[in-house]
């Protein structure tokens, strides 16, 4: 195999303007399905009549269907919802004014938010119960004692998933070449097909991509360093 | 875009797609079989720790849990035959499905290996002291002792690597091979149905996870029947929690988000 | 006859055993006693080599280890020779109590299934647990667990069996069946060797009573000598220390 190192170099740079809309996807999406997530969580873990019922159903529906899917259903989903209703209520807004990329945030949002939502589920149940009665013991509200004590102990739990899912969510953005959107995946594809040199195209792509994911490992490891200090006991 | 919503194509394309899930299957037991092989093959050189091969494995585990799915797809099927080509194998015409199979394999092989790396080291050390203490040997300790136990464990871990699989599948299209999203491209064309289309889709690939995800709780009550002061106790959150105790926290049992 | 020679081994830097010379008769009730680090649980294991001594050398009868430089097969032979009752009973999980019991002997010393059977049953009969065969470890209480471990140590046979803090993992009020079944075994004249913090079932069950202290034996004799006139002030101030209060009866 004849491997064009210099067009592999070519094809990293040229790869390097659709960098930041890879990671704007992820990190909107990573935000929003955490919020989304959390929501979820406590309403599952707190059995909130009619929402927990929703929201198993929601984290059922999601987890069991491809990340793909949801992206599809979204983006012919949305417009004729919206229209519909538009055309209802006489609004001016209409679908088209919606950015190819909105469609990518809100559909990844979506599927963050029922894989989160476990994460967090199993961070929090992870905690002892011995603790929130404890905190109670010594007088906080029940806010006071998630805050304070449940929460960092169920970051700290739930820090390895949770970067499993950021991680998820990084590679689940190549799927945004679906609807138009040029991230890194797509820019490889045009890359590829204007030079045809696809191998070194996606090999670019992919080792782009191997570098982030290591990037938030790293991340990950010195973050659990520091939260999980009080779990070794040592002053260290 | 598209006409106004219709029910009644959803349950006609349902019925239409159900033919195309042996082909989804067919990738998935494919690649999970091949995914064994490799994973375990990965596996053996971290857990006896062979120098190089343990370097090699490691590299491999890291580059196909660290980039995307999609891009192995273009990256093996366009650049396999290239190093096939160096040792005179031509396999340019070889079905396009192989080359997913063999990508989905390979993804899935370092979550094999990663997998059986927890699953041997969340055995309890004393099960291996007690074994050498009756007298068996390395070998006897691992077959009879390690390896059943480690099975039990890995089962959620595989049940989980299996429907991710599946939910990768969905990709395969981008190569033009014709299983269950593949197909779904193709049926709205006339109809203009395409949310019909698409929720139609969804519902089979929800269908099969969930069939695949009762089997597998099946598969490992069997093989947790040993433990069972917890399995008894509820049906599947306890299971799970038994596992998240025996489990060191850095393997997390699933693939997180990219399981898509 | 057990004999143990110039017996060392450090972890890293820090020399746990410092040459420890024991000689241990047929029949014997050997308990080894001392404070917390002073060697006795790793003395223990050098024997069946779940540790690897760093010197020395384990003689059973006429057969003998060279801890510089072991034969795998001599190891092997030695740890049937040998049987093991642990602090955290380390049953086999996925077996069942009868399973755990048999599989040494239908594994390690061949013995057709249904021989082996029927030597389990007796064995767990004999422990109490006759109605327990099929239970699995995480149906029985850790009395019944650690009974099940002395089972599956008699099924073998061994020269000796040693015993790694039996009871200690154990809830108070279940720590007295297990002594019980101990002290049955100890009648039958198998040689055991004990690391135990219960002084008075040592006082009582033992006719060898070993103290140790920062890896070395410091004092050693019957149980009578040990325990009324001990001759080292360390040996004085660890029973000071430890006896008042020690008494399960049983």
């Amino acid at each position: 195999m004849k491997l064009d190192f210099s067009f592999l170099w070519t094809a990293f740079i040229k790869l390097l303007p659709a960098v930041p809309t890879t990671i704007n996807i992820t990190v909107v999406s990573v935000l929003c399905g955490f919020i989304i997530g959390t929501f979820v969580a406590l309403s599952r873990i707190y059995k909130v009549p009619v929402l927990n019922q929703i929201s198993t159903v929601y984290v059922t529906i999601i987890r069991g269907t491809p990340m793909l899917t949801h992206l599809m259903i979204l983006y012919v989903g949305l417009p004729l919802l919206i229209d519909g209703l538009g055309k209802e209520f006489g609004w001016s807004f209409r679908s088209v004014s919606i950015p190819m990329i909105g469609f990518a945030y809100i559909s990844f949002s979506i599927t963050a938010g029922a894989y989160f939502s476990e994460v967090i589920r199993s961070g929090m149940q992870a905690v002892n119960k011995g603790q929130l009665e404890a905190a109670h013991a010594i007088g906080m509200t029940t806010p006071q004692a998630l805050r304070r004590i449940v929460f960092p102990q169920a970051f700290a739990a739930a820090l390895p998933n949770l970067s499993n899912s950021v991680i998820g969510m990084l590679h689940g953005s190549t799927l945004a070449f679906t609807v138009s959107v040029v991230d890194i995946n797509a820019q490889a594809q045009i890359v590829a097909s204007t030079n045809w040199k696809f191998f070194e195209a996606y090999l670019a792509a992919a080792l782009v991509f191997w570098g982030l994911t290591i990037l938030i490992e790293r991340l990950t490891a010195l973050l659990e360093k520091r939260v999980n200090l009080y779990n070794r006991g040592g002053v260290a | 875009m598209g006409a106004q919503f219709d029910i009644t194509y959803v349950f006609e394309y349902f019925i239409k797609l159900l033919p195309f899930i042996k082909i989804s299957l067919l990738i998935v037991a494919g690649s999970i079989l091949l995914g064994l092989g490799f994973g375990f093959l990965a596996a053996l050189p971290r857990l006896y720790k062979i120098p190089v091969l343990k370097q090699l494995s490691q590299i491999y585990a890291s580059f196909f849990r660290g980039t995307p799915i999609l891009i192995q797809l273009f990256l093996l099927y366009y650049g396999l035959p290239e190093i096939l080509k160096l040792v005179s194998i031509d396999i340019s015409k070889l079905p396009v499905l192989l080359f997913v199979i063999i990508a989905y394999g390979l993804h899935s092989g370092a979550y094999v290996s990663e997998g059986i790396r927890a699953a041997v080291s969340a055995v309890d050390r004393g099960q291996v002291e007690a074994a050498y203490a009756i007298g068996m040997t390395g070998f006897q300790a691992f077959s009879r002792i390690v390896f059943p136990q480690a099975l039990a464990i890995s089962i959620p871990i595989l049940a989980n690597l299996v429907i991710a699989t599946l939910k990768d599948t969905s990709l395969a299209f981008t190569l033009g091979v014709m299983e269950l999203t593949g197909k779904s491209q193709t049926l709205p064309t006339m109809s203009r149905h395409f949310i019909e289309t698409y929720i139609a889709l969804a519902a089979v690939y929800f269908m099969i996870s969930f069939i695949l995800e009762k089997l597998f709780h099946l598969a490992e009550l069997r093989l947790l029947r040993h433990e069972t002061g917890v399995v008894k106790a509820s049906r599947i959150s306890l299971v799970r929690k038994w596992l998240n105790r025996e489990l060191p926290a850095e393997i997390a049992l699933n693939k997180g988000g990219s399981g898509i | 006859m057990i004999k143990l020679r110039q017996i060392s081994k450090s972890f890293g830097r820090n020399e746990v055993l410092k040459g420890i010379d024991l000689t241990v008769e047929k029949g014997e009730v050997v308990a080894i006693l001392g404070p917390s680090g002073s060697g006795k649980t790793t003395l223990l294991r050098c024997i069946n080599y779940l540790e690897k001594p760093n010197d020395g050398e384990i003689s059973i009868d006429d057969f003998t280890v060279h801890c510089r430089k072991p034969v795998k097969k001599d190891i092997h032979i030695l740890r049937q020779k040998t049987a093991m009752v642990f602090q955290q009973y380390n049953l086999f999980r996925h077996k069942t109590a009868l399973e755990n019991v048999m599989e040494g002997l239908v594994i390690v010393k061949k013995l057709p299934k249904d021989e082996a059977r029927k030597k389990s049953i007796e064995l767990l009969e004999k422990v109490g647990l006759g109605n327990k065969l099929d239970s699995y470890p995480s149906q029985l209480s850790g009395g019944q667990q650690q009974r099940v471990g002395i089972a599956r140590a008699l099924a073998l046979n061994p020269e000796v069996i040693l015993f790694d803090e039996p009871t200690s993992a154990l809830d108070p009020e279940l720590v007295g069946e297990v002594l019980a079944v101990i002290r049955k075994i100890a009648k039958e004249g198998i040689t055991m060797i004990i690391v135990t913090h219960e002084m008075s079932f040592a006082q009582d069950v033992a006719n060898h009573v070993v103290f140790m202290d920062e890896g070395v034996i410091v004092e050693e004799g019957n149980p009578r000598e040990i325990f009324q006139s001990p001759k080292e002030e360390r040996t004085r101030q660890f029973l000071a220390r430890i006896t008042p209060e020690s008494t399960y009866v049983i």
